[in-house]
């Protein structure tokens, strides 16, 4: 989700770097952070294994300064891409404003790609989200391997709506800023698009003049105000508060005087039934 | 991913800073973090200016997901409430609403007890000020996704 901060005036992004294990999704991420000054830029956190593979995310911010009066931040994420993590992969899906899928271009790889999106569809549907909705941008990684499928065939296999994609050779950078720049774009768009929407937003209140309204005929009265729990509709009204119903009905009069011979009959005995 | 926008205004952050200035002042802690599940950054209290508040409130996310899920297992909705002890600072993370996650820092100086008392406090506090949406801002501006282009083939290279 896009935070805008008016205080601040800030907008942070969020984007994450989907695919599956070992497809160069924190190498991207190790460019990017190598490359862009450093006032551009946080510290690279890997949250890793000991042998280095992603176990929960890699977090990297940018900071690309003032734009329009607003300092813009990016968060770029990945996740881990082996199959059986797929529980911390969803939870670093939450609130992605952007997606690049980083495919490995290896043609062993091809079922493991088309698995990892597909997962993807499935973990964006646990939120409610189709992957036909988000921005998305593809990465044909490894383009420098021997047994390489050519862009035709991952196009034929990944790129199943016209996506923007990019070959990449993510160790040594190839592609690596051309994607980030693409997927930035469209998520910057797709927000500026949607905080401008005049529909989208309430409207803006624009009090009369004195002079004009005089002239008016008469208004209408004023609409009763609202209760006040229209206005804060997560508080729940006392006038509205109801008490539950009495769950056990009141016992017949007939069961309580038989109840109470039985007891009469036993203290009577001096307490044997 | 989400068609919403997650805003926070002026008049709402002036309000979001009393209650954090006010918690840290009745708690005795260091320093305190308003952030959204998402890990955004929302408002920060306190000595934070040694620290690397983006990273953490990034990590606070991470680690409260994390938590939601054992709860999940566990049979559990949601654990409210997050404790991280060390052997100088400790952290207090706690709910506040839905969408909202409140990181307070404490030392020595004060203890687990006061400064749940007043966490609690402060988060409803919180969430009334955070659900209200009474305010209303000019929007980012049409020249904004320009300026943005020009400024990312800057960074990026054309």
């Amino acid at each position: 989700m896009v935070s805008i901060n008016y205080a601040f005036r800030e907008i942070s992004c969020k984007i994450v770097y989907y695919g599956p294990g070992l497809s160069g999704k924190t190498t991207n991420l190790q460019w990017v952070h190598q490359k862009i000054p450093r006032q551009r830029r946080g510290e690279l956190i890997s949250l890793a294994t000991e042998k280095d593979r992603t176990l929960y995310f890699d977090f990297l911010p940018l900071d690309l300064g003032a734009i329009h009066g607003f300092t813009t931040k990016f968060q770029l994420y990945t996740v881990p891409g082996q199959v059986y993590y797929n529980a911390t992969r969803r939870l670093v899906l939450r609130g992605a404003d952007g997606i690049v899928f980083v495919a490995d271009s290896q043609r062993s790889k091809m079922r493991e790609n088309m698995e990892s999106i597909q997962n993807l569809r499935e973990n964006l549907a646990e939120y409610g989200y189709r992957l036909d909705d988000i921005c998305l941008v593809l990465q044909y990684n490894k383009r420098d391997f021997p047994d390489r499928a050519s862009v035709e065939e991952l196009n034929h296999l990944l790129n199943y709506r016209d996506l923007p994609f990019f070959e990449a050779v993510a160790i040594k950078g190839v592609g690596v800023f051309e994607t980030l720049k693409s997927i930035s774009k469209l998520v910057l768009e797709k927000t500026t698009h949607r905080e401008v929407m005049p529909e989208a937003r309430p409207p803006i209140p624009t009090p009369q003049p004195a002079q004009s309204r005089a002239m008016q005929s008469p208004q209408p009265p004023p609409a009763p105000r609202p209760p006040r729990a229209d206005y804060y509709p997560h508080r729940i009204s006392p006038l509205r508060f109801q008490l539950p119903p009495l769950v056990e009905a009141p016992e017949p009069i007939e069961e309580t005087k038989r109840k109470g011979f039985f007891l009469w009959r036993i203290f009577k005995r001096g307490g044997k039934r | 991913m989400s068609e919403e926008i997650s805003i926070i205004y002026k008049g709402q952050f002036e309000r979001i800073d009393g209650v954090l200035k006010k918690l840290l002042r009745d708690s005795e802690a260091k320093c305190s973090l308003l952030v959204d599940k998402d890990g955004h950054l929302i408002a920060k209290q306190g000595f934070t200016h040694s620290l690397d508040t983006t990273s953490l409130a990034a990590l606070l996310a991470g680690s409260f997901a994390s938590t939601k899920e054992i709860a999940k297992i566990l049979g559990e909705p949601e654990f409210s409430v997050l404790f991280h002890e060390g052997r100088r600072d400790n952290i207090h993370v706690s709910l506040v609403g839905k969408r909202s996650i409140l990181g307070v820092v404490f030392d020595d100086r004060t203890t687990i007890g006061m400064v749940r008392l007043y966490v609690r406090e402060a988060e409803g506090e919180l969430k009334e000020i955070l659900e209200d949406h009474s305010e209303w801002e000019e929007g980012i501006g049409r020249g904004f996704a320009d300026q943005a282009k020009e400024r990312l083939d800057q960074i990026f290279g054309d």
